[in-house]
């Protein structure tokens, strides 16, 4: 249970807001590289932390994110021209460079000097991976690049979907962490997804259906350690780790490729779920990247030339009462990424969470949102930077393993908690 | 994959998922009042017990071990285990438990494992869920890995907690 004024605290990212501030603080990702797939191709529209931009890639390659709307009369700019070293509005040809400075305002005098004082609201957008990735916040607290290992890798090693997800960032990211409804909402999928299916862990699963969880922070974050029975004296690790604001890693199975999540706000009631699957040391498989692509995994079926969900809530998410009863999908909803955004949307655009009845094993999604709060409230009060800005905290990996019963994973587990390039994930 | 093509009527998710609609949810309360116990095994994990004990709870009661050697668990029944409430009253294990939805066992740099095996074997037998909270403000990593091994026996979740904000933080989401 959270009261209104942490609920909103939580939630609300909009400019000037507790938790906006904190995500400006990031690295964040804003556009797959491949939708803006060549200089000076059609600009994009973005919103991002409640702020409408657009996106485009100028005639030198260079990559802007800035103020969707013309400073002159407030048309939008997905209407412009993208043409000769910058954005073109066609209403009266006032032009903008990809940091937001106007270079033409073709009714003024060149010398006059005019354009050079006027600037739309700009931030950096980067390209690494597979993604565009943008800093929203003050120029001179700006973070090191990101170094996720999933962006890192190389090309033929990983892969990142986005979808839009129509619901509030914290609900949905929340579900990554909640380790305990994968026993049920998604146990149709274990045997049968291929990017699950034929990993030695699987039977640990299947056995045992009522884990024990162990929650441990991080400096980034937090450890959520669920463990099953395994052989005798030997427990059945899979370890979650969270990163602030929004990412976690799902625990490996068997040398599939290694998956996990960005929950970005697009605004309070919409955020985008990117979803990413590598693999440290190997290229994905044809198969592996077929599956991916059709939606497998943690990925989605999309309407057509969009980034929503084929199924979606204005078809009911393609209920299938028939399978359920069948036994081939839990909630009657087909996929992992829908099975999850179904529930999570269908609590409302921003979860009530004044009506919530947590139990202890929630603990993991107990310990993220105090460690959220505590870190808004200390960059609010007092300018304190929040964690998960540096590499140490980002050179993070899932992992699971069998470890005897007297371990505790934090420490058993510390070098497989850690990125190694060139050593594979830990996994059974 | 069932039809993607539906009509959108009353029930729908797109009608039913929406701000407007969450205005007609129904309200009362959902739950009942949670019976929590929380119990600090260790001098530290009082203090930082004590500090929260006045607040507004819903019901939940706050213990001590008071004993200051060790507890050897074979050796202790139910009601030997000296427990004191923060006015400093005696209490009894056996009437502690009694209705009890969750245990929280709290710990801090000493783990008391007799104690928290003596509780926690009451409350397996009574069905009551356990919670091990480990507040690790001020001690080694050795020592919390040390007190979480002692724990981890004895509880169904285990959290390891950097400071001591947590503990209300948590007894606050789990409305105790």
């Amino acid at each position: 249970m959270l009261s209104k004024e942490v609920n909103d605290l939580l939630t609300r990212t909009d400019p000037g807001t507790p938790m906006g501030d904190m995500f400006r603080q990031y690295w964040i990702p804003a556009l797959l590289a491949k939708e803006l797939p060549e200089d000076d191709c059609a600009p994009v529209r973005v919103k991002l932390l409640g702020e409408r931009l657009i996106a485009f890639r100028d005639s030198k390659g260079r990559y802007g994110l800035i103020d969707e709307f013309c400073a002159h009369r407030g048309a939008s700019l997905w209407f412009g021209r993208n043409e000769e070293g910058g954005l073109r509005c066609p209403y009266h040809g006032w032009k903008f460079d990809y940091t937001g400075q106007c270079i033409e305002v073709p009714s003024e005098p060149e010398e006059s000097g005019f354009c050079e004082s006027i600037k739309l609201r700009g931030y950096p957008l980067v390209k690494i991976g597979d993604i565009l990735w943008t800093h929203m916040g003050d120029k001179e607290q700006r973070p090191e690049m990101p170094v996720w290992e999933f962006a890192t890798v190389p090309a033929e090693q990983t892969f990142t979907s986005k979808r839009w997800q129509e619901c509030n960032w914290l609900q949905a990211m929340e579900g990554g962490i909640d380790s305990s409804h994968v026993s049920f909402l998604h146990s149709g999928n274990l045997q049968t997804d291929p990017l699950f299916r034929g990993a030695g862990g699987n039977k640990y699963n299947l056995a045992d259906k009522k884990p024990v969880f162990e929650v441990v922070e991080s400096d980034g974050g937090l450890y959520i350690g669920a463990r099953r029975m395994a052989e005798e004296d030997q427990y059945y690790w899979r370890i979650t780790p969270w990163v602030m604001p929004s990412f976690t890693m799902v625990p490996p199975r068997g040398d599939h490729p290694v998956h996990g999540h960005f929950w970005i706000p697009i605004d309070d009631e919409n955020c985008w779920a990117w979803s990413f699957d590598y693999h440290p040391t190997r290229a994905l498989t044809k198969e592996e990247r077929e599956a991916l692509e059709a939606g497998y995994g943690v990925h989605c079926k999309y309407v057509p030339g969009t980034f929503r969900p084929l199924q979606n809530k204005d078809n009911d998410y393609m209920m299938d009462r028939e399978a359920q009863k069948r036994g081939e999908t839990y909630s009657g909803i087909w996929g992992i990424a829908v099975q999850d955004s179904s529930l999570q949307e269908s609590m409302g655009p921003i979860a009530d969470r004044t009506k919530e009845n947590l139990v202890s094993t929630d603990n993991g999604i107990i310990m993220a949102r105090h460690r959220l709060r505590k870190a808004a409230v200390a960059l609010r009060d007092k300018g304190v930077q929040p964690p998960g800005r540096v590499k140490e905290h980002q050179l993070v990996r899932s992992v699971a393993k069998v470890l005897p019963q007297d371990q505790p994973f934090k420490e058993a587990c510390k070098e497989d908690l850690t990125v190694r390039p060139g050593v594979k994930q830990t996994s059974v | 994959m069932a039809d993607q093509y539906r009509p959108t009527m009353l029930s729908s998710c797109a009608l039913a998922a929406t701000a407007a609609e969450a205005r007609f949810r129904v309200q009362y309360p959902n739950s009942k009042a949670r019976v929590s116990r929380v119990f600090a095994l260790d001098q530290h994990a009082a203090e930082a017990m004590y500090a929260i004990t006045e607040a507004p709870w819903n019901g939940a009661h706050f213990l001590t071990v008071t004993t200051r050697g060790d507890v050897v668990p074979d050796e202790t029944g139910i009601d030997d285990l000296p427990l004191s409430t923060p006015d400093g009253s005696p209490a009894l294990l056996s009437e502690e438990l009694q209705g009890a939805n969750v245990v929280i066992l709290l710990s801090s740099q000493h783990s008391n494992a007799g104690a928290a095996e003596v509780i926690a074997r009451e409350a397996y037998h009574r069905n009551i869920m356990t919670v091990g909270l480990t507040l690790g403000q001020g001690a080694s990593d050795e020592r919390v890995n040390a007190v979480v091994n002692t724990l981890r026996p004895f509880t169904s979740v285990l959290v390891v907690a950097s400071d001591n904000d947590y503990v209300p933080a948590m007894l606050s989401a789990l409305r105790a």
